[in-house]
C-alpha cells in the first residue's frame, strides 16, 4: 500500500523520533538496564527461595547481624568525624593562611584519591603491624593493630581528601568581600571564622561528612586487611558471597547495609539540588591572615602530620617494591620487578585500555545526558537522574553480584571481552559526569544559544559552537574521575573478571591475599604511576581551558564525590 | 638503525614461522587456546610449559574453588572456562552433582589410586596438598618460646596471642585441620584441643594463606599453613620453619576437572592428560610444592619432606557430609572471635 504523501509529511515532526530523541531514548535505555535491572535482580534474588517469595532471610537478618550493623554505624561515624576534620583543616590550609606548601598538600590529597584499595591496609601492617617498621623496628611498641581503631584511622586518612576536596571547593566560593566586611565592622578572627567563614562553608562540610559515611559503609577491604575480629556488614557481604559462597543472603545483608546509606543519601541529594559543582563566581584574592593564630597552628600540625603519614604509607609501598624481603632483608634488589612478567603485563595493558574505554564512555554520556536531563524536567527524568544516583550507594559488591546475577546469561561475546567490566565501571561513575554537566550547563545563558540560532545556525551549530566547547570541562572532570576509578577499583569488578579479562588491581588483589608484598608492592606502584600520569596530564588539559582562577583541585572536588 | 630494525624484524618472523612449522608437526593442537579457572601457585610457569610441549595457549583466572562454585551456580552452570584446576575438592563434588561438570575419565589417569578419582569421572586428583606448620625463629627467640612440635603444643597457654589460624567456615584448609584434629584425638578431645587453641588465637583470619603470612612478618609466631604457601616464604627468606605436627597432618586432595560446555574440547581434554601425565606432574611438583597423584612420577628433593610427613588423606565424601555439624559447632563456640 502507498502512503498517502500527506499525512506523512504531516506526522514528520510529531511522530517520527529525530536523532536527538533516539540518543535520549538509548541513554536512559542504557541507565535502566545497567542500573536499575541489576539491583532489581539482586533484590529479587535476596526474596526469592527456591523460586517462590519469601521474607524469610530478612527475618533473622537483623537479629543476626546486629553488632555488625551497629560495627559499620560506629566506624561509619567516626570516620565522618575524622575524616571531615582533616579534610577542613587541608582546605583551610590551602585557601585560609599564607603558609607554604600548599602545591605538596595538594599533591598528597591527590595522590590519596588514587589510591588503588587495600594498599592502605598492605602499608598499615608494613608500617604500623606487631612487627611494623614504625612500630616495633623504631619504637619498639607492643601493640594491637588489629581492630576498630585501624579501620577508623586507615579509613578516616584514606577519605580525608575526599572531604577537604569538597569543603574547599565550598570554600572557594566564598565571597571574600563578606569576610571582609565581617573584619571591617570589628568583629574579630575568631568571630569572622565561627560566624562567617564556617557558616557558609557548611554545604561542603556536610556533604562530605555524608559522602565519608556513605563510601565507610560500603568498604569492605579495610576491616577485612586489618579489622581483625572486628567486622562490619560490607566485609560480612563480601565474605558471604566469595566465601560461604550464598549469593542470595549476600544480597540480603546487602541490602540491609543499603538502607542507612539510602537516607543518608536522600539528605545528600537534597543538599545537592541547589550546590553547583563548578563555581563562576570571581574569587578575589582576599587576605590570607584570616585565621586565628590557634587555630592556624592547629591546622598546620594537623595537615603536616597527615601529609607526613600520606608520604610514609606511599613511601612503604613503592620501597617494598624495591627491598628484597620487607620487615627481614631491606637490601636493593629489581628482583621483584620481574613480577611484571606472564600474564601480569597483559592486564596492565588491559587495565588501561578499559581505564580508557570507560572514561570516553562515561565522559561522554554524562554530558549528552546532562543536556537531556537538564533540559527537561518531567518526572520521568528526575526518575533517571535519580536512578543514575544510585551506583554511588550501592557497596561494590553489591553492584558486582548484581551484574553477575543480571547479565550471566549473555553471549559469550560480552562475557569475554571486557564489556561487562567496563560497564559496571561506566554507570557506577556515571552520575558524576551527569553531574557536572548539568552544574555548567546551568551557568550558560540561554541566550547565547539563542544568539546562534539568530544568526542561522542550526542545532548542530549550537551544539558545535556553544554547547560542545563549554561542556568539555565537564566531559575531561568525567574522564578523569572513571579512568582513576577503572584503574583502580576492586570490589565490584572482582566477581566480573573472567579468564580472558583479566585486569592489574585484581592481580594485585591476590598478591596481597597471598602476602607476596613484593609483588603486591610493584603493581600498586604502576597503577598509581599511571592514574597518575593521566591525572596530571588531563588536568592540565582542564586546566588550559579553564583561564581564571582554578587550580587542579576543581577535578578532584568532583571526583570527591565518588 | 633502520637496517637493524627491519633485521630483527626478518629474523623475528623467521623463528615465528620456523616454530609455526616445527610445531605444525607434533603439535596438532598448536595454536588453540582454552581457559581455565585455577586456584593454585606456580600456574604461570607450569602453563607456560604446557604451551612449550603443546603450543596451546592459556588463560586463566585466579580463583577460589567456592567462588567458581557460586559464579556456576548464579549462571546456570554457563562459564568461561574450559577446564578447573587446583582448589579444594569439596567444591569439585558439589559442582558435579549439580551438573556443572563433563565426566571424563583421562587415559593418563590409570596408575592414580580410585580413591583420588571421583567414581562418575568428574574430576580426578591432580596433587595432595598438606597443612603444616609455619613457625617465625626469630619471634621464638625474643620471646623465648620452645618450638612446637605437636599439635598438643599448639594448645599450651605459653603461646598466647601467638598462634593464628584462618576461619574454618571460609577457609578449607582450616576445616580440614579441625576434622583432622576431632578425628585424631576423638569428639572429646578434640574439641577440648580447639578450645585451648582459641585461647591463643587473636582472631581468625579470613583467608588460608594469612597465618602463615602473618608468621612471616612476626606478627605471631606461629601459622598454620597450607604447605605450598610456607614453602615460597621460606624461599623469599623471611626468618620461618616448616613443622609437620608429630601427630600426622591432613593432606587434601587438589583435583582437575572438564568443565560441562566447553568451547574447546579436544584441547582441555589435551591440557588434563598433559596435567596428568608423568611429565605434567614433575613440572608441577617444580613450581608448586604438593605432591603429585601419580606414583611413578619423580618428586624433586625439596618436597622429599612432604613425602616423608606422616599425611592423613580424609575421605572426601565424609569431610563434605561433617562439613555442617562440625562447622555449626565452631561457629557457636568459637565464632565471637570470628565476627563480631
Amino acid at each position: 500500500m502507498v502512503p498517502k504523501p500527506s499525512s506523512s509529511t504531516h506526522s514528520k515532526g510529531a511522530f517520527l523520533p529525530d536523532a536527538s530523541s533516539v540518543l535520549y531514548a538509548l541513554l536512559t535505555g542504557g541507565v535502566l538496564v545497567f542500573i536499575l535491572w541489576p539491583t532489581v535482580a539482586i533484590l529479587k534474588e535476596s526474596v526469592l527461595i527456591d523460586g517462590a517469595f519469601s521474607l524469610e532471610r530478612y527475618r533473622d537478618l537483623l537479629t543476626d547481624n546486629r553488632t555488625l550493623l551497629k560495627n559499620s554505624l560506629f566506624v561509619g561515624w567516626w570516620t565522618a568525624v575524622l575524616a571531615v576534620l582533616i579534610g577542613l583543616c587541608c582546605a583551610l590550609y590551602v585557601t585560609r593562611t599564607a603558609f607554604r606548601g600548599k602545591r605538596a598538600v595538594l599533591g598528597v590529597l591527590l595522590m590519596t584519591m588514587i589510591a588503588p584499595p587495600f594498599v592502605s591496609s598492605l602499608s598499615y601492617i608494613m608500617l604500623f603491624g606487631r612487627r611494623g617498621l614504625v612500630t616495633w623496628r623504631l619504637l619498639g611498641l607492643r601493640w594491637n593493630p588489629y581492630g576498630a581503631h585501624g579501620v577508623v584511622l586507615m579509613e578516616s586518612v584514606g577519605l580525608a581528601a575526599a572531604a577537604a576536596f569538597l569543603i574547599m571547593a565550598e570554600l572557594r566560593g566564598i565571597d571574600r568581600s563578606l569576610e571582609q566586611a565581617s573584619f571591617d565592622l570589628g568583629a574579630g578572627r575568631w568571630e569572622t571564622l565561627l560566624r562567617v567563614t564556617l557558616p557558609l562553608a557548611r554545604p561542603g562540610i556536610v556533604t562530605a561528612a555524608l559522602i565519608v559515611f556513605i563510601r565507610s559503609l560500603s568498604d569492605f577491604g579495610t576491616p577485612m586487611f586489618i579489622g581483625g575480629n572486628y567486622n562490619v556488614l560490607a566485609t560480612q557481604a563480601y565474605m558471604t558471597a566469595m566465601g560461604s559462597f550464598d549469593l542470595p543472603k549476600a544480597a540480603a545483608i546487602s541490602t540491609l547495609l543499603v538502607i542507612p546509606a539510602f537516607l543518608v543519601f536522600l539528605v545528600y541529594r537534597k543538599l545537592m539540588a541547589g550546590a553547583p559543582l563548578f563555581s563562576s563566581k570571581a574569587v578575589a584574592a582576599g587576605e590570607e591572615r584570616s585565621l586565628p593564630a590557634a587555630v592556624r597552628w592547629f591546622v598546620f600540625a594537623v595537615v603536616w602530620s597527615f601529609v607526613l603519614f600520606e608520604g610514609m604509607k606511599y613511601g612503604a609501598i613503592f620501597c617494598g617494591a624495591f627491598v628484597r624481603t620487607w620487615g627481614v632483608d631491606y637490601s636493593f634488589t629489581l628482583q621483584h620487578l620481574h613480577t611484571l612478567q606472564f600474564s601480569k603485563l597483559a592486564s596492565l595493558l588491559r587495565s588501561v585500555r578499559y581505564s580508557f574505554v570507560a572514561a570516553l564512555a562515561a565522559g561522554l554520556m554524562g554530558v549528552v545526558l546532562a543536556r537531556f536531563l537538564g533540559r527537561r524536567a518531567t518526572l520521568f527524568s528526575r526518575i533517571v537522574d535519580f536512578i543514575a544516583d544510585l551506583p554511588f550507594i550501592l557497596p561494590g559488591p553489591f553492584f558486582g553480584i548484581a551484574y553477575l546475577l543480571a547479565f550471566n546469561r549473555l553471549p559469550e561475546a560480552f562475557l569475554g571481552t571486557g564489556f561487562l567490566i567496563v560497564a559496571n565501571c561506566v554507570y557506577r561513575q556515571l552520575s558524576l559526569g551527569i553531574k557536572s554537566g548539568v552544574s555548567v550547563l546551568g551557568q550558560i545563558n540561554p541566550e547565547l544559544e539563542d544568539a546562534v540560532r539568530d544568526q542561522g545556525g542550526g542545532s548542530l551549530a549550537v551544539l558545535r559552537d556553544v554547547i560542545g566547547p563549554l561542556l568539555m570541562p565537564a566531559f575531561l572532570v568525567s574522564f578523569i574521575n572513571t579512568f582513576t576509578f577503572t584503574m583502580t577499583t576492586i570490589g565490584g569488578i572482582i566477581f566480573l573478571v573472567t579468564p580472558y579479562t583479566k585486569v592489574l588491581t585484581a592481580e594485585m588483589f591476590d598478591a596481597i591475599q597471598s602476602g607476596d608484598i613484593g609483588a603486591s608492592s610493584v603493581m600498586a606502584s604502576v597503577i598509581i604511576l599511571v592514574a597518575m600520569t593521566v591525572n596530571t596530564a588531563f588536568s592540565w588539559l582542564l586546566l588550559k581551558r579553564r583561564t581564571k582562577g582554578s587550580e587542579a583541585e576543581y577535578v578532584s572536588s568532583v571526583g570527591a564525590a565518588r | 638503525m633502520r637496517k637493524i630494525m627491519t633485521l630483527v624484524v626478518l629474523v623475528a618472523l623467521a623463528v615465528s614461522v620456523g616454530t609455526a612449522a616445527f610445531a605444525e608437526a607434533d603439535k596438532p593442537l598448536a595454536g588453540r587456546s582454552i581457559s581455565i579457572f585455577t586456584a593454585a601457585t606456580g600456574k604461570d610457569e607450569t602453563f607456560a610449559e604446557f604451551t612449550k610441549d603443546t603450543g596451546i595457549e592459556v588463560h586463566y583466572l585466579e580463583i577460589s574453588s567456592g567462588e567458581v562454585l557460586s559464579r556456576l551456580r548464579a549462571s546456570g552452570g554457563k562459564n568461561l572456562a574450559d577446564a578447573w584446576f587446583g582448589g579444594g575438592v569439596d567444591s569439585y563434588i558439589a559442582a558435579g552433582e549439580e551438573g556443572f561438570l563433563e565426566p571424563y575419565r583421562s587415559p593418563e589417569a590409570e596408575l592414580i589410586p580410585d580413591e583420588y578419582k571421583s567414581p562418575e569421572g568428574y574430576w580426578t586428583g591432580l596433587s595432595l596438598v598438606a597443612v603444616d606448620l609455619i613457625v617465625n625463629t626469630d619471634v621464638l627467640k625474643e620471646k623465648n618460646l620452645p618450638l612446637p612440635k605437636t599439635w598438643l603444643d599448639l594448645g599450651k597457654p605459653e603461646y598466647k596471642d601467638e598462634l593464628m589460624m584462618s576461619n574454618p567456615t571460609i577457609s578449607g584448609t582450616n576445616y580440614a585441620v579441625i576434622f583432622h584434629l576431632i578425628r585424631l584425638f576423638g569428639e572429646e578431645a578434640g574439641w577440648d584441643l580447639l578450645r585451648k587453641m582459641h585461647e591463643n588465637i587473636p582472631f581468625y583470619t579470613k583467608r588460608g594463606a594469612a597465618p602463615p603470612n602473618k608468621a612471616a612478618m612476626g606478627e605471631v609466631a606461629i601459622g598454620i599453613d597450607p604447605y605450598d604457601v610456607g614453602v615460597q616464604l621460606i624461599a623469599q627468606g623471611y626468618p620461618v620453619v616448616s613443622i609437620f605436627p608429630e601427630e600426622g597432618v591432613p593432606g587434601f586432595l587438589a583435583p582437575i576437572a572438564l568443565m560441562k560446555g566447553a568451547k574447546d574440547m579436544e584441547a582441555a581434554k589435551a591440557f588434563i592428560d598433559w596435567c596428568l601425565s608423568k611429565r605434567g606432574q614433575e613440572v608441577q611438583m617444580t613450581y608448586t610444592a604438593k605432591v603429585g597423584t601419580r606414583p611413578d612420577a619423580e618428586v624433586p628433593e625439596y618436597l622429599q619432606g612432604l613425602k616423608n610427613a606422616k599425611i592423613v588423606v580424609a575421605d572426601p565424601v565424609k569431610v563434605g557430609e561433617m562439613r555442617k555439624g562440625i562447622l555449626d559447632r565452631w561457629q557457636q563456640e568459637f565464632g565471637s572471635k570470628a565476627e563480631q
